[in-house]
């Protein structure tokens, strides 16, 4: 997981309320395969930002050229609400997207961010919409967000606070995911298998499926 | 002095390897499940990382969502839905690729995870077994510790890890006392207790069953309880091992044998929860007073004794369920007050972990020995060996002399991953556990019981007491 600490980077503004998984990674793109070079990077909100031939629709934000190289999106309220859908924030993800700041997130979708090294940061509508109204004026401005001290900065210099968990600040700041976390547990997990295994040896393995049974 | 923690307990102890300062404990997965359908997304995302699964072995994929029921000759190619093939084949790569076990789809014992884990003897009292599936815990019938997981993330620790953080849940007994009538099987029983405690009844629980009934059931019967836990809201549902899971376990292919069979035996005595274990919350049932249960609506709250009507939503006073009943009654396209034995149907399917095993398929092929089906339908037997048992006792020729198509081993109609959908406006008698909208299909209409009904259902071609069909 790459570290998360202060980053500035180009932000794009998307005005709509309750983008739900389904748009966030449409079904249809479900079942794809996620490859370096081949991943949901299409897919990502895909039927907002292509028409029904799968032409960019050139009045949407993120089309625009001044946006190319936007790390950053600024939604409006309940972000990637609907299913529990895992892959949406694959998508957000391989979009190349590090942060998303809106008035409020789906939880389940939060987490799953959070898991992946992406940062939902939730900050007061007012605010965000005040951030909409910058970026407007400003194609390719930068916001820049402090993880470490917690603030976002806006493009006009107005420094803005917002909360998050602790522990996984810690982690993010680190580049440490869960499988990071547990694997400092190796020497317990190995010596706990070990005494496992002793005292109960018979425990099933698969491996003779792969024989061929 | 006696040990008061509850099975769940004792399980869960036995896998903590560290807690967390937040509480959550770290607990060594024995052993792993995985199916098609989300699992690709943790494979993917390991391979970006360049992460390798930690105890390969301890896991076993099997292929059951997406396989069609039939014309499997052809592997694979013969998909002919190119989604469905495609998925098919990326847990055969995703598998070979990081050396994970795979019971593909010629496999001599392919079948329903929930299904082969139990029959191979994967599952066993004391283990601490996850899947990513929400009827994980019908594992738990053998007195194990079986915990659906998430297809992306939690998988994914779990392969690279062998290990799942989690958090205790309160726990919940749920004693179920007194001889069952006839014809009233576990299916009903499980059915009869979500009726009174709701879809939400048991959520945030873990659940033991417990009781009499539950000590006089077969293996099979109380893996039908265990596996409809998650439609009362718990994702964990047990049961304290006895004689019954020992002497089901003895012998089969990843059993204890030898000494080792005696030192586990020894182990898995100590298992039990004691009557006098406290539990967060005891519920009793009484199962003298149970008929042969049907669901009318589209929760599998919404069910009633056969001899019931479809209930009339201007009588119900909590508003929310007023709306729920009014909602799945139009769904459902059932009119208040109908008599349920007088709602004709279209389509049977007996199958899915619920009710697809070797007892069940034995007790539809009873009511339907040397009878007609009304109505077309398949059975899709919960695995391979069960498939192979079933035609060594001739049910197969029961069923196809009944007009009911014979099928091969997977989920199949439950809910139609595999294509296997009825049809908009289909009403169809099933074996399985979830009636929800679109469940077997858009638009299609699922009432749910057990095998024998099932089975009554297809002769008279309505919903219809077993005990009325006689020889
Ligand atoms: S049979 Fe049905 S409930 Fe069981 S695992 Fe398959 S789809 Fe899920």
């Amino acid at each position: 997981m790459l570290p998360f600490t202060v980053l500035t980077a180009v932000a794009v503004p998307l005005e709509i309320a309750k983008i739900d998984t389904g748009m966030i990674l449409p079904g249809r793109f479900m079942r794809r395969h996620r490859r370096p070079g081949h991943d949901y990077s299409e897919a990502f909100l895909h039927d907002l930002r292509f028409d029904e031939k799968g032409v960019p629709r050139p009045e949407f934000a993120m089309n625009m050229p001044a946006y190319a190289k936007a790390e950053i999106l600024v939604t409006d309220s309940d972000f990637g609400c609907g299913s529990s859908r895992e892959g949406a924030a694959y998508a957000v993800m391989d979009y190349g997207l590090r942060a998303l700041i809106g008035p409020s997130f789906a939880e389940i979708f939060y987490g799953n961010c959070l898991q992946n090294g992406l940062l939902p940061v939730t900050l007061p509508e007012p605010v965000v919409h005040d951030l909409w109204a910058q970026l407007r004026n400003t194609p390719g401005a930068t916001i820049t967000i402090d993880l470490p001290n917690q603030q976002v900065i806006a493009p006009d210099g107005s420094a803005h606070a917002f909360e998050i968990n602790q522990l996984r600040k810690e982690r993010l700041v680190l580049g440490i995911d869960d499988i990071d976390v547990t694997l400092e547990h190796r020497a317990a997990i190995d010596a706990f298998e070990a005494k496992r295994q002793q005292a109960y040896p018979w425990l099933p393995n698969a491996a003779h499926v792969l024989a061929g049974h | 002095m006696a040990d008061k923690r509850s099975l769940y307990q004792k399980v869960w102890d036995e896998h903590v390897i560290v807690t967390s300062p937040q509480g959550e404990d770290l607990l060594y997965v024995d052993f792993n499940l995985i199916n098609e359908g989300g699992s690709f997304l943790a494979f993917d995302q390991m391979r970006m990382e360049g992460r390798k699964p930690y105890r390969p072995a301890q896991h076993l994929a099997i292929t059951d969502h997406y396989l069609p029921t039939a014309n499997r000759a052809a592997g694979p190619a013969g998909i002919g839905n190119l989604e469905i093939r495609k998925v098919v084949e990326m847990l055969a790569s995703n598998t070979a690729d990081f050396g994970v076990p795979h019971m593909n789809m010629h496999h001599t014992q392919q079948g329903i995870a929930h299904v082969v884990a139990p029959e191979l003897g994967y599952a066993q009292p004391g283990m601490l077994i996850t899947c990513n599936d929400s009827h994980t815990a019908t594992n738990g019938a053998l007195g194990a510790l079986a915990i659906p997981i998430g297809a992306s993330m939690q998988l994914r620790h779990v392969l690279a890890t062998q290990t799942v953080w989690l958090k205790r849940a309160r726990t919940m007994r749920i004693s179920v006392t007194g001889t069952l009538p006839e014809a009233v099987t576990s299916k009903d029983v499980i059915l009869g207790i979500i009726a009174q405690i709701g879809i939400g009844g048991a959520t945030g629980y873990a659940v033991e069953y417990a009781g009499s009934t539950v000590r006089a059931m077969s293996m099979e019967a109380r893996l039908t309880m265990c596996n409809m836990s998650i439609e009362a809201g718990a994702r964990i549902g047990m049961i304290s091992p006895d004689d019954t899971v020992y002497q089901y376990l003895n012998g089969r292919v990843n059993a204890p044998k030898g000494a080792d069979w005696d030192r586990a035996l020894a182990y898995w005595r100590t298992l039990p929860t004691q009557d006098d274990t406290p539990f967060d919350r005891e519920l009793s049932f009484d199962a003298t007073k149970l008929a042969p249960m049907v669901s009318w609506g589209t929760s599998p709250e919404d069910c009633s004794p056969i001899d019931g009507a479809v209930p009339d939503p201007a009588l119900i006073t909590d508003a929310d369920r007023r709306r729920h009943v009014d909602r799945a009654l139009e769904y459902m396209q059932l009119t208040p007050r109908t008599r349920l034995a007088d709602i004709a149907i279209d389509r049977v399917f007996i199958g899915s972990c619920t009710n697809s095993r070797i007892e069940d398929l034995r007790s539809a092929a009873k009511v339907l020995r040397g009878r007609k089906a009304a109505v077309p339908g398949m059975v899709s037997p919960g695995s391979t060996t069960v498939k192979r048992q079933a035609e060594a006792e001739g049910l197969d020729a029961i069923f196809r002399a009944a007009g009911l198509d014979w099928r091969d081993a997977g989920c199949s109609m439950c809910n139609g991953s595999n294509g296997e959908i009825l049809s908009p406006g289909e009403r169809a008698a099933s074996t399985t556990n979830r009636n929800f909208e679109g469940r077997q299909g858009r638009g299609a209409m699922t009432h749910i019981m057990s095998p024998a009904m099932v089975a009554a259902a297809a002769v008279t071609g309505k919903l219809t007491d077993v005990r009325r069909i006689t020889d």
